[in-house]
């Protein structure tokens, strides 16, 4: 009699989907946690059968490693200042690009956006032989601009897409009083469109800056030396002599790993926005 | 070609309309309007060509080069680069080495089971996250952290848990069938294993566009299925899939061009091996052009993967808007 009404009750939290969502968190977190644990682990046990889910005797010395002697604090300056000047500058140049494509009467827009579309996901390997020589006839290599150019040029393509389709769903009657007002486009473009187009900077920034932060084969070829490294080259090539140093790579890797993990967290709706309603790349 | 795709371009036509309304037909007897257009067409171009110009530097002027570099001798001394007489050598080099043909083979593998694995549990996944109520923005969030991760990042995390000795799955093995597999040192394991980092880290990506996918069915298509009497598996088949078609088409397409050029993961995680098991054909150019520094062995690597990814490019688009066409006369 009374087994109907605690069953639906149970029914309610127990049940596929709810058990399905648990299972998608879990998959996509439980190796992160491993990560994060592992990070706090001693050599011993960092390399124990079985493994351990939390650090028994937890320790900061793979930090302490990671930071003094193999140097991560200073790929990671080497990773902000790439990954920032370069979102600055694809953020501007994507901007004004983006405002052109949807709003100013261009000839042969649809050409260069389907051409754009194509290029931003253009695989690097095909542009990596060019790039170097050209790199290195200009001294560029081992030097900030040397990944700065190209990740500019690499991810303005998708920049475009995001701020072009962002901007054409602004209503025009702003713009076209700032035009019968007198304004010219310049002035249009940075007094009324830009405040509005912040949702589509943020998209745009958050990409940028995730794509720049985290490019290997480029910044593996282009910055190989050690002064001009940055963090992905670095965990990649955190070896010794004798067996992987996982608990040092995954410090190095927490301290990689926080600044996206934030920026996506607290951007989320624009990078689900960027996935869904920009162009949808991975 | 920009007709192909629908879901961006269908919104093109009615800005250009609206645009030339706007500026292109001014009121008769009016001069201003006219040369208020000419300067905001001038002013389109002087906004657009920095950008394009600066992409156009690094991608197309770097793929003619390296269609130069691929006919010519090349040899690179103190004074740079020489380039010598045309010759079709790197490409026969290319065509008749069986690493080459193996490499190709590998990435083709790859990319077709590492897609469609995704594109299966990505669909699952956004079938369970829209079922969700209040949790589903959470584990939204959750699900972003792995797509974030830096490649690199990834595939050490998941070396230290396929290591053969104390890794976490190998352990996971050895409980549930009693043996201990090297996952990294045998060819077959090594290549699921990159399928499996490659899907782990990529499906959110998938399910979060198939999702917004779903919501973008309207639900009345719904309501007339089961007026029909279509019972859910049937409504899954013949009205949420169809109507997924053009989002997740695209989405495909990018995952594919981006499996194709994988290069991080087998760098980090087998170093193409065991042997040249899980060798794409980006690591094979990079060892073509940093080991045996051939620069013109390498610029042959690089034209004809930009002609492969160009082509399939070109055919699924072809393919994808084919179905359209025929939905449409449906």
């Amino acid at each position: 009699m009374s087994r109907h009404i605690p069953r639906t009750g149970v029914r309610r939290y127990v049940n596929v989907v709810n058990l399905g969502g648990l299972l998608i968190a879990g998959c996509a977190t439980l190796p992160l946690v491993w990560m994060a644990s592992a990070s706090f682990k001693g050599p011993g046990e960092i390399s124990a059968t079985p493994p351990s889910l939390l650090p028994e005797d937890p320790t900061l010395g793979n930090y302490e490693t990671a930071f003094v002697r193999n140097g991560i604090g200073h790929y990671f300056l080497n990773s902000v200042v790439v990954a920032c000047v370069s979102t600055v500058l694809i953020l501007s140049l994507a901007f004004f690009a983006g405002y052109a494509l949807a709003r100013l009467p261009l000839r042969g827009r649809g050409a260069v956006m389907t051409a754009l579309l194509m290029l931003s996901v253009f695989p690097p390997i095909a542009l990596l032989v060019p790039l170097f020589l050209m790199e290195r006839q200009a001294g560029l290599l081992n030097s900030y601009p040397g990944l700065i150019v190209p990740y500019v040029a690499l991810n303005l393509p998708f920049a475009i897409w995001i701020m072009r389709n962002y901007l054409s769903g602004i209503p025009g009657e702003l713009e076209e009083a700032a035009v019968v007002d007198g304004a010219g486009p310049l002035r249009t473009a940075v007094t009324v469109i830009l405040p509005l187009a912040r949702p589509g900077l943020f998209t745009a920034g958050v990409f940028a800056f995730t794509a720049t932060w985290s490019e290997f084969l480029l910044a593996l070829t282009f910055n190989g030396s050690d002064d001009r490294r940055t963090v992905s080259v670095g965990i990649a090539l955190f070896t010794s002599q004798y067996q992987v140093p996982y608990g040092v790579i995954f410090a190095g890797a927490m301290v990689a790993t926080v600044p996206i993990a934030v920026l996506v967290l607290v951007f989320r709706r624009s990078v689900v926005s960027g996935m869904t309603t920009g162009a949808v790349k991975g | 070609m920009s007709s192909a795709l629908p879901t961006r371009t269908s919104k093109t036509p009615a800005e250009g309309g609206d645009g030339r309304a706007r500026t292109g037909a001014p009121p008769p007897g009016s001069a201003r309007p006219g040369s208020v257009a000419r300067r905001r067409a001038r002013a389109g171009w002087f906004f657009a060509s920095p950008a394009l110009l600066v992409v156009a530097a690094v991608t197309v002027f770097p793929v003619l080069f390296s269609l130069v570099l691929s006919f010519c001798e090349v040899r690179l001394d103190y004074g740079g680069l020489r380039l010598g007489s045309p010759t079709l050598g790197h490409y026969e080099a290319l065509l008749t080495h069986p690493e080459w043909y193996r490499a190709l083979a590998f990435t083709l593998g790859f990319t077709v089971v590492s897609v469609f694995a995704e594109l299966v549990l990505g669909t699952l996944v956004a079938l369970v996250l829209e079922r969700l109520g209040a949790a589903r923005g959470w584990i939204l969030a959750l699900l972003l952290l792995p797509w974030a991760l830096i490649n690199v990042i990834a595939a050490q995390l998941w070396s230290y848990l396929f290591n053969g000795t104390y890794g976490a799955v190998g352990w996971l093995c050895e409980q549930l069938f009693g043996t201990q597999p090297d996952i990294l040192g045998e060819p077959v394991p090594a290549m699921a294993a990159m399928v499996v980092v490659d899907v782990w880290k990529t499906t959110p990506f998938v399910a979060i566009v198939v999702l917004a996918g779903l919501m973008l069915i309207p639900g009345d298509v719904y309501e007339a299925a089961e007026i029909d009497g279509a019972g859910p598996w049937t409504t899954f088949w013949k009205v949420t899939l169809p109507q997924l078609r053009p989002i997740v088409a695209i989405a495909v397409l990018f995952r594919i061009l981006q499996a194709f050029g994988i290069f991080d993961l087998p760098f980090v995680l087998t170093q193409g091996g065991p042997g040249t098991a899980t060798q794409s054909v980006a690591i094979l150019g990079y060892r073509i052009l940093f080991q045996n520094l051939d620069f013109g062995g390498g610029a042959a690597v690089a034209v004809t993967t930009a002609v492969i990814v160009m082509g399939c490019c070109l055919l699924f688009l072809r393919v994808f808007r084919a179905h359209v066409d025929e939905e449409g006369r449906a």
